[in-house]
C-alpha cells in the first residue's frame, strides 16, 4: 500500500512539466511552427529557476523568472522561423545545442552546478500550488486556442497562412507571439523540474524530457487535454523509476531509466500507426509564409 | 462619375521581370467588366494590387476618385475591393463562419451570422454556417469567398478565374450571379482567359498581355477572331487532328478503386481501355477522381482495389512509379514544379535521370557528367527548351512552358508505349500549349496510347480521339470524336 | 486616412516633411528568384566571419584577449610537430562523426543519433575485444565490422519507422541516444566494469584491439582510416550514379520516385551508411584514441558532427575542413580551460554560435528584402 501511495503521490510532480511544455508546443505548432527546441526552452527556463532560487527569490518569482528565460529564448527562435524564414529543423536543432552550451556555461561560470536549493512546498495532499494550477492552465490553452479571436488568427495561421493574410492577418506577427507565448510555457516546465522535483542544477538536467514532449503533442494530435492525459502516464511511468528502485527490487537500474525513452517510441509508432494524424496537425506546419511569392 | 475602382500607370516588377508595365484599369459600378489575357499576361497579378495583396512598385489606386494606399485584402475589402481567388483563400478546417469571422474580426458573431444570412439569401445561396469548409463542394466554396468579401462590406468584386474550377452548368450559374450583383450595385471584375465569357457576360472588355494593356472594347464592337489576335499578338488558333489509325488495346483499367485524400472520394471502380496510336481525353469536373487517376496510372498510388492492365506486361496494379516506367509507361505531372522537376538541381540533371536509370551513363558506380550533358544539350535543342542559359542552370528558373518542355523532354526519352498527361497545359500560354499538344499528338502518331486528364474541356476536345467522362470516379460515358460538346458536358455533372 | 498616391522613395526612407503623416517603413520580402555563385560564397564567407567575430567577442568578455587568442591559436595548432600531431589525432574521429552526420543529412535524414549510434557500435566492438572472438591477427577487422553493424543495427529502427509509417527521425533517433547511453552505463557499472580499479570503464583493449600508431607523434591509422573514407565518399557523391540520385531525391524526392528512381533502396542504403559510418565513430574514439571504453567517450560528437555536416555543406571536403577546424576549436577550449579558467562549455556555446549564424546566412540567400513606405 505504501509502495501505491508514495507512487501515486509523487506522480503529478512528474507530470506538470510534461504537461505544461506540451502546452506550450501546442500553442506554436497551432500556429504553424515545428518547434523542435522545447529541450532548449525547458534548459534556459530550468537554470533560470535554479539561478534565481540560489539568489535568493522566492520559488514562485523563479518560475516566473523561467518563464521569462524560455519567453527569451523563444524570440531568438521567432527571429530565426518567423522572421528569418530559416528551416524549422535546423533552426530547433541549433537552438537545443545552443541552450545546452548557454546554460552549461553559465551555471560552471556562476558555479550553480550541483548546489541543492529549496524547493516548492506542498499545499494540499502533498502537491504544490502548480500542479492545481495545470489543469486551470490546461483550461486557458483551450480557451485560448478556441474561444478568442487571437486563438482562430493562431489556428489560422497554422492552417493556411495565405489565407491568413488575405484576412489581414499579420502572420510573421502572429507566429512571433504564438513562438514566445509557447515558449514561456516551456520555460516554465523546465523551471518547474528544477525547482519543483531535482531541487539541483546538473547539466542537461532535462534530460530529454523537451523531445518527449513534442511526442506526446503528437500522441495527443495537438489538443490540450489529450496532451494533459499523455503527461499524466509519462508521470506515471517516470514516478514508478525511483518507486521501484526504492524498494530495493532486483531490477537492472539503467534498463529501468529508459523506460520513459522506450514508451515515447512506442507511444510515437502508435500514433503514426493509427494514422489519422493528418487531420489534426496542422495543414501548414513546418511551412514558411512569405507574401509576395509568385506562384 | 468617379469610377468605382481604378488603378493608375501600376508597374510591378518581380526579382527583374517586368510583370505590370504601366497599366491603368477601371471598373464602374453596376458593370462587369472583363479582364482577358492568357496565362502570364499579367492579370492576376493587377487584381492583386487592386485587392491590397501586394504593393505596386509604381502607380497608385483610386476607390471611387480617391487615392487610397492598401494595406492588405483585408484593408481593400473594408474598402470595398473583394478578390475571389482562383485558389481559394479559405481555411478547410474552419467552418463557414469562422471563415467568416477570420476576415471580419470587428463585427460580433452574431451579427455577422445575421449579415451571412441575408447577404446568402439574397445570392440564393443556401448555406448552413457551422459547416466544415473542406466538406464543401468547390463551388459551394466559392459562393463562401463571394459571401466573405460581401459580409466585409464590398462593393467591387473581383473574380480571378472563377470558372476554371466548375463545370459548365455551375459556370452558367456563377454568370448569372455575377451579373445579379451588377445590376445590384456592385462593380464586378472578371478575370479570365475565356473569350466567351468575355464576349456573352461582360459590359466592358480590357485585354493585357505582356504586363501592358493592348486594348479595351465592348463586347459589341469586337469578335472573337479580333480578341484572339489581340490577346495572343497573333491570330493562332490549334485545329484538332484526329488519329490516323487507331491500334489494339494498350492499357486497360479495370474497376480500379483509389480512396481519395482529404476526404474526397477517389475512384469508385473506374474502367477504360485505352489503344495504340489513340489520345484518350479523361474529361470531367475537378475532383471527380482525376488527381487519383492519374496517381494509380503513374504507379505513385497502388489502387486499393482492380486491375490496372498493361499489354504484354499483364496487371501492374502492384508496381511501383520504377516497373512501370520498364513497362513503357511515362508520366507528365500536373504540378510540374512538385512533381515534375528538381528544382535546385540543374537543366542537364534532370534531363539526364531517364538516362541514368537506364545505365546510359554507367553503372552504379558511375555517373558519366559528359555524356550525360551532352544528350541534355540535344534535348533542349530538339524541344525548343527556351531561357536555358547554360546547362547548369536551376531548372526552376524556367517559365512554366519551358519548365513542361524539360518534362516532355525526359518523359519522352526512350519512346515510351503509354504516356498519362495530367493537365498538361494548365497555367500555359497558347503558344506553350499548343507546342505540348504538338508533341502529345506526335507520341500519339508514333504508335503510343496516350492518356490525357484533363477539367478543361476546351483542350479535351482539341485532343482526343475518344473521350472518357469521369464522374464520381467512374467513367460514366464515353464519346468519339467528333463529340458533341453539349452532351459531355451533361455527362460531367450528370450523378449516379 | 488617406495617403498620397506615389510616394517618392527619398520620403519613404522616414523623416516626416510637413503636411504630410510620417511614414512607417515596412518590409517587403521577395523570393529570389536566381543567386550567383559568387553572392553565395560571399554570404557563406560573411556569417563565418560573423561568427567568429561574435565568438572572439564572447571570450574577450571572458577574459581571454583577442592578442592572447591568437596566440594561444598558433601555440596549440602550429607551434611544433606535436601540437600538430594532436590536431591532427583530434581531426581523425571528428572525420569521421561529421561524415555519418553527413550522409543521412544528403539524404535528407535528419539523423540525431550519432551518440546512440557511436555507443553501441563500440559496444558491440567490445564484445569482440573482451570476449576475445577470433583470432589476433582478425580481431581489430572484426571489431571494425562489429562496430559497423551495431551502428547500423541502431539506426535501422529510425529509419524503418521513417520509411514505412513516416514517424519523426529527428526524434527517434535522439531519444535512442538516451537509451544507448543508459545500455552504456548498464555495462560499465555492470559486468564490464574495470575489474582492476573498479572504475566505471571496461578493461584496457589488448594491443591487438587498438589501432596501431603511424610512427609519428600520436598519430594512429585512425586519420588515414578516415581520410580514406573522405576520399571514397567524395568520389561516391561527384562520380557515381548512387551519388547523383541521392541528390535528385535530396533536392525533389516526389519527382524522383515518379520517374522511377527507387528512393526507398537509396533512402535505406543512405540510412544504414550513416548508421555503420556512426558506429565506426565510436570504434575509432575506442579503439583509435582511448583504449577502452569509458563512459562519456561519445560526449560531444552529436553536437560536433551536425555542425561539421552543416558547415561543411554535406560535402566530403567541406567536412573535412570543418574537421579540422572543430579539432584546433576543441584543442583551443581546452587549452583556455586550463590556462584562463574559461569554462570548457564556451566551446560548445561558439559551435552554437557558428550553426546559428550560418543557418542565418540562409535568409539572405533565399530572399531579398527592401523596404516600403506605408500610411
Amino acid at each position: 500500500m505504501d509502495f501505491l501511495a508514495n507512487w501515486a503521490a509523487s506522480i503529478p510532480a512528474f507530470a506538470v512539466p510534461f504537461a505544461l511544455a506540451a502546452f506550450g508546443l501546442i500553442i506554436s505548432e497551432k500556429a504553424g511552427v515545428l518547434n523542435l527546441g522545447a529541450e532548449g526552452f525547458m534548459l534556459a527556463g530550468a537554470l533560470a529557476g535554479v539561478g534565481l532560487m540560489i539568489a535568493g527569490a522566492p520559488p514562485l518569482l523563479a518560475l516566473a523568472g523561467a518563464a521569462m528565460a524560455g519567453a527569451a529564448m523563444g524570440l531568438l527562435f521567432a527571429v530565426m522561423v518567423a522572421g528569418l524564414r530559416i528551416d524549422h529543423v535546423i533552426s530547433g536543432l541549433a537552438l537545443v545545442f545552443a541552450s545546452g552550451a548557454l546554460t552549461s556555461f553559465i551555471a560552471a561560470q556562476y558555479r550553480w552546478t550541483n548546489t541543492a536549493i529549496g524547493g516548492l512546498e506542498p499545499v494540499l495532499l502533498e502537491q504544490d500550488i502548480v500542479v492545481f494550477a495545470t489543469p486551470f492552465i490546461c483550461l486557458a490553452v483551450v480557451w485560448l486556442l478556441q474561444r478568442t479571436r487571437f486563438g482562430l488568427a493562431i489556428r489560422a495561421v497554422g492552417e493556411n497562412p495565405g489565407a491568413a493574410d488575405a484576412a489581414g492577418i499579420d502572420v510573421t506577427n502572429v507566429r512571433f507571439a504564438a513562438i514566445i507565448l509557447g515558449a514561456a510555457l516551456i520555460g516554465l516546465a523546465g523551471g518547474y523540474l528544477t525547482v519543483a522535483v531535482t531541487r539541483i542544477w546538473v547539466d542537461g538536467v532535462v534530460g530529454g524530457r523537451g523531445w518527449i514532449a513534442i511526442a506526446l503533442v503528437i500522441f495527443a494530435r495537438w489538443h490540450p487535454w489529450r496532451a494533459l492525459l499523455g503527461a499524466l502516464l509519462f508521470g506515471c511511468i517516470e514516478a514508478l523509476i525511483p518507486r521501484i528502485a526504492a524498494t530495493g527490487a532486483d531490477v537492472p537500474r539503467y534498463f529501468l531509466q529508459m523506460t520513459p525513452y522506450l514508451a515515447t517510441l512506442a507511444v510515437m509508432v502508435w500514433a503514426a500507426m493509427r494514422g489519422s494524424d493528418r487531420w489534426a496537425q496542422p495543414a501548414a506546419l513546418g511551412q514558411h509564409h512569405v507574401r509576395e511569392d509568385r506562384t | 462619375m468617379a469610377a468605382a475602382l481604378a488603378l493608375k500607370d501600376v508597374t510591378k516588377v518581380f526579382g527583374g521581370f517586368r510583370a505590370l508595365d504601366r497599366i491603368s484599369f477601371s471598373a464602374t459600378a453596376g458593370e462587369v467588366h472583363a479582364l482577358l489575357g492568357e496565362n502570364g499576361a499579367g492579370k492576376s497579378t493587377l487584381m492583386n494590387i487592386a485587392s491590397g495583396i501586394y504593393t505596386p512598385d509604381e502607380g497608385h489606386i483610386e476607390i471611387d476618385g480617391t487615392p487610397v494606399v492598401l494595406k492588405g485584402a483585408r484593408d481593400a475589402a473594408l474598402r470595398g475591393v473583394g478578390m475571389v481567388h482562383q485558389h481559394f483563400k479559405l481555411v478547410r478546417s474552419f467552418s463557414v463562419l469562422d471563415n467568416l469571422r477570420l476576415f471580419n474580426p470587428q463585427t460580433a458573431p452574431s451579427a455577422l451570422s445575421d449579415r451571412a444570412k441575408s447577404l446568402a439569401a439574397q445570392m440564393g445561396f443556401n448555406i448552413d454556417l457551422a459547416r466544415t469548409v473542406g466538406t464543401l463542394g468547390v463551388a459551394e466554396q466559392q459562393r463562401v469567398e463571394i459571401l466573405k468579401v460581401l459580409v466585409a462590406g464590398a462593393q467591387i468584386v473581383i473574380l480571378d478565374e472563377p470558372t476554371a474550377v466548375l463545370s459548365d452548368e455551375e459556370g452558367n450559374a456563377l454568370m448569372a450571379l455575377v451579373r445579379s450583383l451588377a445590376d445590384a450595385g456592385n462593380a464586378v471584375v472578371l478575370v479570365t482567359h475565356k473569350l466567351n465569357e468575355a464576349l456573352f457576360h461582360s459590359d466592358r472588355i480590357t485585354v493585357i498581355r505582356s504586363g501592358r494593356k493592348i486594348v479595351g472594347t465592348i463586347p459589341s464592337e469586337t469578335d472573337a477572331k479580333r480578341l484572339t489576335t489581340d490577346i495572343v499578338g497573333e491570330y493562332l488558333v490549334e485545329e484538332p487532328a484526329l488519329s490516323a489509325a487507331a491500334g489494339s488495346v494498350r492499357l486497360g483499367l479495370v474497376e480500379v478503386q483509389q480512396p481519395g485524400s482529404d476526404g474526397r472520394k477517389g475512384l469508385r471502380g473506374a474502367s477504360f481501355n485505352a489503344r495504340g496510336g489513340e489520345i484518350y481525353g479523361v474529361a470531367g469536373v475537378a475532383g471527380n477522381g482525376q488527381d487519383e487517376l492519374a496517381d494509380v496510372l503513374s504507379g505513385m498510388a497502388a489502387p486499393e482495389a482492380g486491375k490496372i492492365e498493361i499489354a504484354g506486361a499483364g496487371d501492374v496494379a502492384a508496381d511501383g512509379p520504377d516497373a512501370r516506367r520498364r513497362h513503357g509507361v511515362a508520366t507528365i505531372p500536373v504540378d510540374r514544379y512538385r512533381q515534375g522537376l528538381a528544382g535546385g538541381m540543374s537543366v542537364a540533371d534532370n534531363l539526364a535521370v531517364r538516362g541514368a536509370l537506364a545505365g546510359r551513363y554507367g553503372g552504379w558506380s558511375r555517373f558519366d557528367r559528359r555524356a550525360a550533358r551532352k544528350r541534355a544539350a540535344e534535348l533542349v535543342e530538339s524541344f525548343e527548351i527556351q531561357g536555358v542559359r547554360s546547362l547548369g542552370q536551376r531548372s526552376a528558373l524556367l517559365s512554366g512552358g519551358n519548365a513542361q518542355k524539360l518534362v516532355l523532354a525526359r518523359e519522352f526519352e526512350g519512346d515510351p508505349s503509354i504516356v498519362v498527361a495530367h493537365s498538361p497545359t494548365r497555367g500555359l500560354d497558347v503558344r506553350a500549349s499548343a507546342a505540348v499538344h504538338g508533341r502529345l499528338r506526335k507520341a500519339r502518331d508514333r504508335g503510343a496510347a496516350v492518356v490525357v486528364i484533363s477539367e478543361d474541356l476546351d483542350e479535351i476536345m482539341l485532343l482526343s480521339d475518344r473521350i472518357g467522362v469521369l464522374s464520381g470516379g467512374r467513367i460514366t460515358a464515353e464519346f468519339s470524336a467528333p463529340a458533341d460538346r453539349a452532351a459531355i458536358g451533361q455527362a460531367m455533372v450528370g450523378h449516379d | 486616412m488617406t495617403e498620397a498616391p506615389g510616394v517618392e522613395r527619398s520620403q519613404a526612407i522616414g523623416i516626416a516633411t510637413a503636411g504630410r503623416p510620417p511614414l512607417r517603413l515596412v518590409p517587403i520580402l521577395e523570393r529570389r528568384s536566381t543567386i550567383g555563385d559568387f553572392e553565395r560564397i560571399s554570404v557563406y564567407g560573411a556569417s563565418l566571419i560573423v561568427a567568429a567575430l561574435i565568438s572572439i567577442s564572447l571570450l574577450a568578455v571572458a577574459g581571454v584577449a583577442p592578442s592572447a587568442l591568437g596566440s594561444e591559436i598558433a601555440t596549440v595548432a602550429f607551434s611544433s610537430p606535436r601540437a600538430l600531431g594532436s590536431v591532427l589525432a583530434q581531426t581523425a574521429p571528428f572525420l569521421i562523426a561529421g561524415l555519418a552526420t553527413a550522409i543521412a543529412f544528403r539524404a535528407n535524414f535528419w539523423n540525431i543519433g550519432l551518440e546512440g549510434q557511436m555507443i553501441f557500435g563500440a559496444i558491440c566492438a567490445s564484445v569482440v575485444a573482451i570476449y576475445d572472438i577470433g583470432p589476433e591477427w582478425l580481431r581489430l577487422p572484426l571489431m571494425m565490422i562489429a562496430a559497423a553493424v551495431g551502428g547500423m543495427l541502431w539506426i535501422a529502427g529510425p529509419g524503418y519507422l521513417k520509411l514505412k509509417i513516416g514517424v519523426s527521425e529527428v526524434i527517434t533517433t535522439l531519444l535512442l541516444n538516451y537509451v544507448a547511453f543508459n545500455l552504456l552505463l548498464n555495462q560499465l557499472y555492470g559486468p564490464w566494469q574495470d575489474p582492476v580499479s573498479r572504475f566505471p570503464h571496461t578493461e584496457a583493449y589488448d594491443t591487438a584491439e587498438r589501432m596501431p600508431f603511424l610512427g609519428w607523434e600520436n598519430l594512429s591509422w585512425a586519420l588515414p582510416f578516415a581520410v580514406v573514407l573522405m576520399l571514397g565518399l567524395w568520389w561516391v557523391y561527384s562520380m557515381s550514379r548512387f551519388g547523383y540520385l541521392t541528390d535528385l531525391m535530396r533536392s525533389n524526392r516526389e519527382m524522383a520516385r515518379a520517374v522511377g528512381v527507387p528512393v526507398v533502396g537509396l533512402s535505406i542504403a543512405a540510412i544504414l551508411g550513416s548508421g555503420a559510418v556512426g558506429g565506426l565513430t565510436g570504434f575509432a574514439i575506442t579503439a583509435g584514441v582511448e583504449g577502452r571504453m569509458t563512459q562519456d567517450f561519445f560526449t560531444g560528437y552529436l553536437f560536433a558532427g551536425v555542425l561539421i555536416a552543416f558547415l561543411g555543406r554535406n560535402h566530403p571536403l567541406g567536412v573535412a575542413a570543418f574537421a579540422i577546424f572543430m579539432a584546433i576549436l576543441l584543442l583551443v577550449g581546452q587549452s583556455l580551460q586550463v590556462f584562463f579558467q574559461v569554462p570548457f562549455s564556451l566551446v560548445q556555446l561558439i559551435q552554437a554560435i557558428f550553426i546559428v549564424c550560418v543557418a542565418g546566412s540562409q535568409f539572405f540567400l533565399t530572399y531579398r528584402m527592401h523596404w516600403r513606405g506605408a500610411a
